[in-house]
């Protein structure tokens, strides 16, 4: 009995801002349904950095894509500060793969993109497009087109534009997986920067393990068929991170964790492999029990012959 | 931060050269070599007909029509204003109607099923073997030059349109869903910004139709225009008038284009991916 108010009491304390219940996602295709997200349960709570990670094909885009909205769960709820996630919301900015700017926009206009989208007054938010493009180096650029600009860069812009208008929730959805390993690291760095300046809800869909590691304050591994999350990881890491956390021994020991999990999710198929595999081998070595008789006894044959 | 502004600079500089040499549009050359050809055809053209007497209503020379367009340019004037009006008209209605179906096309599933296949086979009919018909249907008027006119123009608008309104960045649609903006947002700030080179391409198709389509028109009946003047000239034999009014609509024509080329640099100047 004492357990009930205790258990209500720490939901008032941390009632999770973004939380997903038994969410499930099938695709009805002609052949046969796709299960691209079999149950997840997340709650993420205010201000918390939350990696998915996890191979691809493992559902999650597809389950950060319904929490933003654009998909519909087939089964199970998604609601953002208690309320169910029907469709799209103004209190959270998306952040695909692509950088997605308007070609003939100038970074700036491109940052007020969203403004225009939400009829908010313009005037009120230059200062602070201004403000966020100095925020990630791009001080100087207001005027460039997309075309002028390098591919980080791009990101950087995406990444302002999704912060325009000041939401509630970050989704990333695996937003430098584009980019070369240097400047992914660069804008790893400049992510964790950006984030101690405006303090934000994230949700960040990768399948970079060290990414994940680096910027999360918890990482929640999706995998497995039919895909489920597998593994709910704080991350040990104090704030603010720089690059050189990452040549620690800690690091790399919450990597390797990390790394097994996927491992031993595939593990499941790949234990099934393995298994199979050691059958054959048994079988294996069964039949070069028996074949080398049979090799004698050809080897007789010819002899005899 | 420094590395990667050189790197970028030095990376718009490179494109902007190369698409300078691409181009070839900027020297002398290019002025210099087309306008020589001309020059060089027409005074093949005037010698022959000088050398061979060649008689004036089989083949006018090139000097003698000159001398007719500058000494009854009032005459030609007087024509070229129908026909270009008409001409234009028949292109801004032709636009209207060829977006508009676009529109539909773009984004009804039924009406780009039902409106497709036969838009296409309408293509396929000879249509100036239908211009005496809108004689029949809209009167001697201009109405019916114009409706020609349109009828032989709209297609290649709707064709372009349609490719530029669904050649749009998916992702770029994904964002604008994900920022609850409105059908009509989406068009206005995406869609119908991105499709505008689509656009113009086919209306510069469209306009030399248009032109077509009035002539075609005037062939048939008018009381004035170009085409009807040309028409009125070759069955007299007057071959000279007959050529000069075909020079006259060559400028009338290039002013229309030229007309459409503004539009698309101005529409560039606000919408096109280069700063300047």
């Amino acid at each position: 009995m004492p357990s009930v108010p205790l258990k209500a009491d720490h939901l008032v304390a941390e009632a999770p801002l973004v939380s997903v219940a038994n969410v499930q996602k099938t695709y009805f295709t002609r052949q046969s349904p796709i299960h691209a997200v079999a149950s997840a349960s997340v709650d993420v709570a205010r201000g918390e950095f939350v990696s998915l990670l996890g191979p691809s094909g493992c559902g999650k885009s597809t389950l950060l894509m319904m929490i933003a909205g654009l998909e519909k769960p087939t089964a199970g709820v998604i609601t953002l500060a208690g309320a169910a996630v029907a469709a799209p919301r103004r209190d959270i900015g998306v952040i695909f793969q692509d950088a997605t700017l308007l070609p003939w926009k100038s970074t700036l206009e491109n940052v007020l993109f969203p403004i225009r989208i939400l009829k908010l007054p313009l005037d009120k938010y230059r200062d602070r497009a201004h403000e966020l493009l100095k925020m990630v180096g791009l001080a100087g650029f207001e005027n460039k087109k997309p075309g002028e600009l390098s591919g980080g860069m791009r990101q950087r812009v995406a990444i302002c534009r999704a912060l325009i208008h000041d939401p509630e929730i970050l989704l990333m959805d695996e937003p430098f997986s584009a980019l070369d390993a240097i400047t992914r690291d660069q804008m790893n760095v400049a992510l964790s920067e950006i984030l101690e300046a405006y303090r934000k809800t994230v949700i960040f869909v990768t399948h970079s393990i060290r990414e994940a590691a680096f910027l999360s304050d918890r990482v929640v591994v999706m995998g497995g068929r039919p895909s489920t999350i597998i593994l709910d990881k704080k991350m040990p890491f104090a704030r603010p991170r720089r690059f050189e956390i990452e040549e620690t021994q800690e690091f790399a020991q919450v990597c390797r964790e990390l790394r097994l999990t996927i491992e031993a999710a595939h593990g499941q198929r790949q234990g099934h492999g393995q298994g199979h595999g050691q059958g054959h081998g048994l079988g294996g070595a069964r039949a070069d029990g028996r074949q080398q008789p049979v090799k004698a006894s050809a080897a007789g044959a010819s002899i005899i012959e | 931060m420094a590395k990667a502004t050189i790197s970028t600079e030095t990376g718009v500089a490179l494109p902007a050269s190369g698409a300078g040499r691409f181009q070839g549009a900027v020297g002398p050359s290019s002025i210099v070599l087309p306008l020589g050809l001309a020059f060089l055809v027409l005074a093949v053209w005037q010698l022959y007909v000088v050398i061979w007497r060649v008689p004036a209503v089989i083949l006018p020379s090139p000097i003698s029509i000159t001398e007719y367009i500058v000494a009854h340019y009032d005459i030609l004037l007087m024509h070229a204003v129908p026909t270009t009006v008409e001409s234009a008209a028949g292109f801004l209605l032709a636009v209207v109607l060829g977006i508009a179906i676009a529109i539909v096309i773009t984004y009804s599933d039924m009406a780009r099923e039902a409106l497709y296949p036969n838009l296409v086979f309408f293509q396929l009919i000879p249509k100036i073997a239908l211009a005496p018909l809108f004689i029949i249907w809209l009167g001697v008027g201009s109405q019916s030059r114009v409706a020609f006119s349109v009828f032989i123009a709209f297609f290649p608008v709707v064709i372009a349109t349609t490719a530029g309104f669904l050649s749009v960045d998916r992702g770029i649609l994904r964002l604008c869903r994900a920022l609850t903006a409105t059908e009509w947002q989406i068009f206005t700030s995406v869609r119908f910004p991105m499709a505008l080179p689509h656009i113009f391409s086919g209306m510069k198709i469209a306009i030399t139709l248009a032109i077509i389509g009035v002539i075609i028109g005037e062939f048939i009946t008018a009381q004035a225009g170009l085409g009807y003047l040309i028409i009125f000239a070759t069955a007299r034999a007057d071959t000279e008038v007959s050529m000069a009014a075909i020079v006259v609509l060559c400028i009338c024509g290039l002013l229309l284009y030229g007309l459409v080329a503004l539009a698309e640099a101005v529409a560039n100047k606000f919408y096109s991916a280069d700063s300047r």
